[in-house]
């Protein structure tokens, strides 16, 4: 056989296949055209990288209610495909990925994706829906189109593929990052919210072991980074989490259960303060022996004798010691470290330093070691020991520091924290006056603003900005004041430095009797003498080496808390104490110590844009925050009772609701802990990878218009506004309302709605149609009918753009609907009447038609105002930002609003060569079209990748199944759980047991999920140990999980058929939630059901059958040419069959292409400068066919006949010609037929057509013109007219439309003006459909002054013609002057529809193939298998499915090809399995099932005998059967049997349930009876 | 049947395996109950049903048998839920003539995507047929191949 040749010029997929090839392909989008596609390529033997930038395929047709024009649930479509891409073995789904670069060169493309991080691992997740149960953030949810709501995680709908879940996080909140110890504050307060109390406390837990002391004390940074700081008041989260505290312990303390040890190291603490109790914690729950010295008598360092009782009492401190104690940690009080060696010797292996700062300073003034001259640390020291010391250690050595306090003047010096409680600690103990007195400026005191403001209810004296200069001295060596200057403020000198300005003369003393110093403090480290090895710094400090490490300068050594970094707060102390515990637990281990530990450091932060648009539409209301409540001033100085008090439970629920979700997953870990195959992983990163392919296919989709751009519809401001795509999930079923049409402002159903076409369409920004708008709000209008009948609805529409197959007839079944109205403007107005939030429109009404046709209005054209309570936006398709910068990367061509640009007469090819594009990428497109595209991308990359076809595929081998003939029934019943899903319901254990007791059953098993792999290999080996031969699986649906479990059967050896599910979850779990010994007890009713349909189950056998690997084509035009070239380039031989004796069809009808006017794809072809004429086109065709070695080509010849079934066709052919004999007739076999014979123009006698020859076909009129441009017209011809009127929509053009005849009229129109610029063109049109860019001829042909009139169907134009050779006149209403108007042309051009030929007719009885009303071939689904005959193995393409452009003709011939490739790629079919069996036995030849099959697969054989041996007995033809039953229903002798579906098999279930097992042997008798 | 425990019907659902099944389990998924004495039988097809198969149900114990399908025109396998219409409709007459009430058998018509429709026309269905009460059709004794669940008796 001879080679290829490598490259024709100018012809779809004949960019020169590449020498290196990677047999495997890149679709980029998981809609509907990219999951098409890469079924088709993975069938056709290409390995598919399928990649997805949502958490699940499924794209906009998943969203959709039901689809036109068939009114077909898109669910239902769709879900059997999601499942058949979800488990192909050759599609490799990769979503929350996109594509950032493609290296390499066509054939052999490296592309680089990158990964979202999904927290939720996909392979491991079984879709169990536990975590979103749990979690507690809603968040608007993007498939609901912000009308509904999900939980962070979530699934993105109830059918996703992949069926796992995902979790929404847009990066930490800022209160966690905010937080040195990265407490999940929102996670917690979204606890609260939810009134989940345990969780919240758990969650606050995992970060912070000091919950309730950080509750009271924390100086809440994470406050401060609240984005609720943006709207009003950040939310009160410091109290939130007192709260959550206050109520557990509120509750019998439990006891935490001690640490597992698991390792042999023991660790020394010095110093029980924040910092080393926290590391204590961490490495005591880690393995490690822990423990903690503490010099003083009590735990707690500073939290226990620093902060005063007022604040934080000690039965809370003492709590949250007990509960880290509790874990094992061994604690000794009064053991002051003298020597670090000493811990060494004694055998600990680590020792930490978390010592705090327990010294405090004096200022270095003259007198400051004065009589009555205090230090802060000792002070507060002293007076939260007292008590202490009083009850416990009877310890008299110490005085009641009140005693010197009382009745005294007291001044504190310093600014701090420390300073604050220090004076109101005086206030408490008696003092006459306090005073606060401090270096800092007044707008800069140091102390925290809620501190300074209680201290001065508290009645101190606050005074700022002093210099210090001496104790003034008593004479007694006791002080008696302080001598002080003023500072009038502090510059910065040249340096940096700041120097204090004194204001002249303000020196004075303030009077008292006790000073307290409160300058800050100091660690105490005495016990680190300078030969211990461990370096401090000057500040006498710890120095650590770095922070990360927190390591001394001597190995085992290391320092934390405020040791290290001087004074800092608790919950810096506790952060330092969590990465120290780390540390010490890496040294120990031997790895690294200094490591950055890993967060992630994305920031959720809400940008105040976002803000304003949520506040302006509602979604965030202002709330004032709630501040606790405090006890009254007198209660508070009388002694050191708490101050503040604390929420109830409504005000935390309500201060908690005030939370904005920042990050929306909250990282709470609700889910982590209910997981229960541990897939939860909140610290996911991007991911990218590398991936190698040979060519890519970009089906990226559209994006709804944003219609809150086009302000004057309200969108975002007035709530009854909504989208199309939002009004789709309204109508669902499974939508946010289930179902009920409900609009947003009081959710009440709307009675008068108004829908509004072409937002974001046919406008200034947009000169392109959207083609599927207008089908839509047909079909919305008509579904909100079938909703509530009585709804009014009106439609604003331009044109109707029904253009496409049954569209116009849907069309005119929704207009005659009582109660829709179209009405033919633009609105000129929309505003809300804010009364009930309706929307009023102002609209102009054209003037009606006159009763009679005389000419004058009877209804003159107004302004309208109407009210209605619903408006929906019918918003065009645009093309995401993303996928712009996607084609960018790739390095692909778009037009200036992003859609791909491709060539012209290979629509599929980009800019570069090896990149295809589909779908709304390319030109709006509705699913049927994008369908066509995307079996059109697999058969162009066939072509470009022929060589390397299943060269990357893989196969699954099984074992060959054993035969269990004569074997008694051994069932394996394996029941389960689903995590809580059916065991949190139903009893599984005692289900179970029931399956035990069943006969036949030989092992049951309980398991957490079936589904998971382990579970899968062990149901598998179940199998082989137990010598099963049957197998229950009591689970959930077998629509989504038989495949799997007969995976398992295959793989045990066993015949997969030999299986059944019984749905215990879908069918009890969760439908019987509330009753759950009922469900439990249906579970075993379903389980006994289920056993006993096993029992009556059988081995069913599948066949092979050889496939002949080539194709005959039917119709030699453009369709059945391309369809032709593109299987032969593939390396099938194709028999091409057409019936003239020239190839070309209706191509050699069109001289004049589109791209000249900007609406075709767009691009010159790879090699050439210049868009090719139609003509050239197809002689460059016509030659490809005759040159091709794999084509043979019949012209002047017919199909006479086509006999057998896919992959064994047997077809003969007859040539022209009379009195044929057999052996001139032509007979071949062939595994596939495409069939494209085209269609013709319509020729008819409306409007006076062949009265005159100034009366012309669109089809004349163009040829006319071709011989003008051309120079070629003869000298008796009609010259060009100067004058032209077109009447579009002629004759069969009412009962559909012909979708070409507008675009081809207005082209011929723009050609005329190109010729003949002076020519005046009218076009009367009922509707103008130049649907995608063919919306621009009808821009320029406005522009370039032809006249549109519109008519309708009560009046269409009248034409008279003269005899005598004057002017035509044609008369028509114009409503929108409300005038009948009379035009005089040269010339009327009639734009006659394309009907099909006659021999579709005639094949369609002799192939049995379905036509439709019109007479075009019928698909098998209009939606979902455009190109597909319901027979299989059969295709069409072109006309003859319906009329279409030459660029649409090519790309369905593409799309036939895909699909005949992908049965030609095969050796063998498979029949057999699930189908009807006739028993020849007990058959009458009677014609039933003959007449009740769909599919032709039954049918009579003479040369079979039925009963009683009369001749003819049915057959069914494996190969046709499509496994419904229905002729096993309805034959009357009972001679026919459903495999897999027998009578008994029913039977046995039901008989099972109803416990008469005795019938299940003879289950029809009954039936025998009726009949 | 004492009187103190509430009369719950027994219903039997043949579903069809492209719509009517996966309605149900969406009605599961969306957690919307309907009577647990419904059970359902999975089929390829509605067509596959015949008469037998229905009044056997009957027989064997059934008060009501539901029949459901694809939308109407939307048969996955063309016309199989027209002629199961058909045919409920004359098991449907056959009740009346057998002095059974002929609301006992009913066809119903929804898509993969009404799962609150399926519960609803479940509930609906068991409402009607608890108000008919039990068939009073007298079962042959059970050989019992199949035994009862603990605590349960006939």
């Amino acid at each position: 056989m001879k080679e290829t040749p490598s490259s024709t010029p100018g012809l779809p997929p004949k960019a020169a296949q590449p020498e290196t090839q990677i047999g495997s392909v890149m679709v980029i989008g998981g809609g509907i055209a990219g999951m098409q596609t890469s079924l088709d390529l993975a069938e056709a033997g290409y390995k598919v990288h399928l990649v997805e930038k949502k958490s699940a395929i499924g794209g906009h047709m998943a969203q959709l209610d039901k689809t036109f024009p068939t009114n077909d649930c898109s669910m239902c479509t769709i879900s059997p495909r999601l499942v058949e891409v979800g488990r192909h073995l050759n599609i490799e789904l990769t979503t929350d990925t996109e594509v950032i670069a493609l290296d390499g060169a066509a054939g052999d493309f490296t592309a680089t994706v990158r990964t979202k991080p999904r927290f939720i691992d996909v392979d491991t997740c079984n879709g169990c829906s536990k975590c979103a149960e749990v979690c507690p953030v809603p968040f608007d949810n993007p498939f609901d189109v912000g009308l509904g709501k999900a939980n962070a995680a979530h699934k993105l709908y109830p059918q996703a593929t992949p069926n796992a879940f995902a979790i929404e996080k847009r990066g930490v909140a800022p209160c966690r990052d905010a937080c040195p110890a990265g407490q999940r504050a929102q996670g917690y307060i979204a606890l609260i919210a939810a009134d989940r109390i345990e969780e919240a406390y758990r969650s606050i837990k995992q970060d912070n072991p000091f919950p309730a002391i950080c509750g009271r004390i924390c100086n809440a940074r994470c406050e401060d980074a609240c984005t609720r700081n943006k709207v009003d008041e950040a939310v009160n989260i410091r109290a939130l989490k007192r709260y959550v505290t206050d109520t557990i312990h509120a509750r019998p303390r439990q006891a935490p259960e001690p640490a597992e040890r698991k390792f042999e190291e023991r660790i020394a603490i010095i110093g029980s303060g924040p910092c080393g109790l926290t590391a204590a914690q961490d490495l005591c729950l880690k393995g490690y022996e822990v423990t903690v010295f503490e010099s003083l008598p009590v735990a707690g360092g500073m939290l226990r004798v620093g902060v005063p009782e007022y604040r934080l009492p000690v039965p809370i401190i003492e709590r949250e010691i007990q509960d880290i104690l509790d874990l094992g940690i061994k604690l000794k009080l009064n053991s002051a470290v003298n020597q670090l060696d000493d811990l060494f010797d004694d055998g600990y292996q680590a020792v930490l330093i978390a010592v705090g700062a327990h010294e405090g300073k004096r200022i270095p003034i003259p007198g400051n070691d004065l009589n009555g001259v205090l230090i802060n640390t000792d002070f507060l020291r002293d007076v939260r020991l007292w008590q202490h010391r009083q009850d416990h250690l009877h310890d008299s050595n110490h005085p009641d520091p009140s005693d010197q306090i009382r009745g005294q003047r007291v001044l504190v010096i310093g600014g701090g924290d420390v300073a604050v409680d220090v004076a109101r600690t005086s206030v408490r103990l008696g003092a006459v006056s306090v005073g606060l007195a401090m270096r800092e400026l007044s707008h800069a005191i140091p102390a925290s603003e809620h501190e300074i403001a209680g201290a001065i209810e508290e009645g101190i004296q606050v005074l700022c900005g002093l210099n210090f200069l001496r104790v003034i001295d008593d004479g007694s060596g006791k002080a008696a004041g302080v001598e002080v200057e003023v500072f009038e403020q502090f510059e910065l000198d040249d340096e940096g430095h700041e120097i204090a300005v004194i204001k002249a003369d303000s020196k004075h003393t303030l009077d008292t009797d006790i000073i307290i110093f409160s300058a800050g403090q100091n660690a105490g480290l005495g016990f680190i003498p300078d030969d211990a090895g461990v370096r401090l710094t000057p500040r006498r400090e710890v120095d650590v080496i770095s922070h990360n490490s927190y390591a001394t300068s001597r190995p085992g050594v290391f320092a934390a808390g405020d040791a290290v970094t001087g004074t800092a707060f608790v919950i810096d102390a506790v952060a330092s104490g969590h990465k120290c515990g780390n540390a010490v637990h890496r040294y120990l281990r031997g790895t690294d110590i200094d490591v950055i530990e890993a967060r992630d450091n994305r920031v959720a932060d809400i940008p105040q844009s976002e803000l304003d648009q949520k506040i302006r539409t509602g979604k965030i209301k202002h709330k004032a925050r709630i501040n606790e409540s405090e006890i009254s001033i007198n209660k508070r100085i009388d002694g050191f009772t708490e101050v503040q008090t604390g929420y109830t439970r409504d005000e935390a629920i309500a201060e908690a609701s005030r939370c904005l979700s920042c990050g929306v997953c909250s990282e709470c870990n609700s889910c982590v802990s209910e997981c229960g195959v541990n897939a939860i992983d909140l610290n996911m990163r991007d991911k990218e990878q590398q991936i190698n392919v040979g060519a890519v296919v970009l089906a990226p989709g559209f994006k709804p218009y944003q219609a809150e751009l086009s302000q004057e519809y309200g969108l975002g401001r007035y709530p009854n506004v909504l989208t199309s795509l939002q009004y789709e999930r309204l109508l669902s079923a499974s939508g946010p309302t289930s179902g009920h049409v409900n609009r947003p402002s009081d959710l009440s159903r709307p009675k008068k709605i108004a829908f509004l076409q072409c937002v974001g369409s046919r406008d200034q920004n947009h000169d392109y149609c959207s083609s599927v708008c207008c089908m839509y709000a047909a079909k919305q209008a008509y579904m909100t009918l079938e909703h509530d009948a009585d709804t009014e609805i009106r439609i604003f529409m331009m044109d109707m753009r029904a253009f496409s197959k049954n569209y116009e007839s849907y069309y005119q079944r929704v207009k005659q609907c009582k109660g829709i109205e179209y009405t033919r403007c633009r609105i000129s107005s929309l505003k809300e009447n804010p009364q009930n939030k309706n929307l009023i429109i102002k609209y102009f009404e054209r003037a009606a038609l006159p009763a009679g046709h005389n000419g004058s209005s009877a209804n003159p054209a107004c302004v309208i105002e109407e009210e209605f309570d619903l408006v929906v936006l019918s918003v065009g398709m645009e093309v995401a930002p993303d996928v712009r910068e996607l084609a960018n990367n790739l390095g692909v061509r778009i037009d200036q609003h992003g859609f791909c640009k491709t060539e012209q007469y290979n629509p599929l090819q980009t800019s570069r060569a090896g990149i295809y594009a589909i779908g709304p990428f390319r030109e709006p497109m509705d699913i049927t079209d994008s369908i066509i595209e995307a079996s059109g991308a697999a058969a162009v990359v066939g072509s470009f990748l022929a060589k390397s076809r299943d060269t990357q595929t893989r196969q699954e081998v099984f074992p060959i199944a054993r035969d269990v003939e004569g074997e008694d029934p051994r069932i394996v019943v394996f029941v389960c759980h689903c995590g809580k899903n059916i065991a949190g319901t139903v009893d599984v254990e005692s289900v179970k047991d029931y399956a035990k007791s069943l006969p036949g059953v030989v092992h049951t098993e309980e398991t957490v999920y079936a589904c998971s792999q382990d579970s899968i290999n062990h149901i598998t080996e179940k199998l082989k140990n137990t010598g099963a031969n049957r197998l229950v699986i009591a689970s959930c649906s077998p629509l989504t999980h038989a495949p799997l479990f007969e995976s398992s059967m295959k793989t045990a050896g066993l015949n997969p058929y030999l299986f059944d599910m019984a749905n215990i979850r879908n069918q009890c779990s969760w439908v019987h939630a509330d009753d759950k010994d009922k469900a439990t007890e249906k579970a075993r009713e379903l389980v006994r059901m289920s056993t006993a349909r096993t029992h009556a189950l059988d081995p069913l056998a599948t066949a092979e059958m050889a496939m002949t690997r080539s194709a005959l084509v039917v119709g030699g035009g453009a369709s059945g040419m391309t369809s032709a070239l593109t299987l032969a380039d593939q390396g099938y031989p194709v028999v091409l069959v057409e019936k003239s004796d020239r190839l070309g069809g209706n191509l050699l009808n069109v001289h004049f292409g589109l791209d000249e006017w900007g609406v075709g794809g767009g691009l010159p072809a790879i090699n050439e400068v210049d868009f090719i004429p139609p003509q050239a086109f197809l002689a460059k065709l016509v030659t490809a066919i005759h040159s091709h070695p794999r084509i043979n080509l019949h012209l002047n010849t017919q199909l006479a006949s086509t006999s057998g079934f896919m992959g064994n066709f047997t077809s003969i052919l007859e040539p022209a010609g009379e009195n044929l004999t057999e052996s001139e007739c032509i007979q071949f076999q062939h595994g596939v037929v495409i069939l494209a014979t085209g269609g013709k123009e319509y020729k008819g006698d409306e409007y006076g057509y062949g009265t005159s020859q100034r009366i012309v076909t669109g089809q004349e009129f163009e040829q006319q013109l071709a011989r003008f441009d051309k120079g070629l017209a003869s000298n008796g011809e009609l010259p060009l007219p100067n004058s032209l009127v077109m009447i579009l929509c002629v004759g069969p053009a009412d009962k559909y439309c012909a979708r070409i005849c507008c675009t081809t009229a207005l082209k011929n129109a723009l050609a005329l003006k190109k010729l003949n610029p002076a020519a005046q063109v009218t076009v009367i049109y009922k509707d103008i459909r130049t649907y995608g860019f063919k919306e621009r001829l009808y821009t320029q042909a406005r522009e370039g002054g032809v006249v549109f009139i519109q008519y309708n169907d009560e009046g269409p134009p009248e034409v008279k013609v003269d005899q005598g050779g004057q002017p035509l006149e044609i008369t028509v209403w114009e409503s929108i002057i409300g005038k009948e108007i009379s035009l005089k042309p040269d010339m009327l051009m009639l734009s006659n529809p394309v009907i099909p030929e006659q021999a579709a007719q005639e094949l369609s009885s002799r192939l049995k193939i379905q036509l439709d009303t019109n007479g075009f071939f019928l698909e098998a689904h209009v939606k979902l298998r455009p190109v597909d005959f319901s027979s299989e193995g059969m295709f069409m393409a072109g006309i003859a499915h319906y009329p279409k452009l030459l660029e649409e003709s090519i790309v369905q011939a593409q799309a036939a090809a895909a699909r005949a490739a992908t049965l030609l790629s095969h050796d063998t079919i498979t029949t057999g399995g699930k189908i009807a069996i006739v028993n020849q036995d007990l058959c009458v030849g009677c014609l039933t099932c003959v007449r009740s099959c769909a599919y032709g697969a039954p049918r009579i054989n003479p040369a079979l005998a039925g009963i009683g041996n009369i001749f003819g007995a049915a057959n069914i033809e494996a190969a046709l059967c499509q496994g419904c039953g229905v002729c096993a229903a309805a034959c009357p002798a009972g001679a026919i049997e459903m495999m897999h579906s027998t009578n008994k098999q029913m039977m046995a279930e039901i008989d099972a349930l109803f416990e008469n097992a005795d019938n299940t042997k003879c289950g029809h008798e009954l039936l025998e009876t009726e009949h | 049947m004492d009187d103190t425990t509430k009369y719950e019907p027994q219903i039997i659902a043949f579903c069809c395996m492209h719509c009517a099944y996966a309605a149900a389990d969406l009605a599961g998924s969306s957690r919307i109950s309907y009577p647990p004495s419904l059970k359902i039988v999975a089929i390829p097809c509605t067509g596959r049903t015949d008469m037998g198969h229905i009044l056997k149900t009957f027989e064997d114990g059934a008060d009501g048998v539901l029949v459901a399908g694809c939308l109407e025109g939307r048969c996955h396998y063309q016309s199989g839920n027209l002629y199961a219409r058909q045919r409920v409709d004359h098991v449907a007459e056959i009740l009346d003539q057998i002095g059974l009430q002929s609301e006992r058998a009913r066809m119903i018509n929804i898509s993969a995507g009404m799962g609150a429709k399926f519960a609803e026309l479940a509930n609906e269905f068991a409402e009607t047929i608890a108000a008919l009460g039990p068939t009073g059709i007298k079962k042959k004794p059970a050989a019992r191949e199949f035994p009862l669940p603990e605590g349960k008796t006939e």
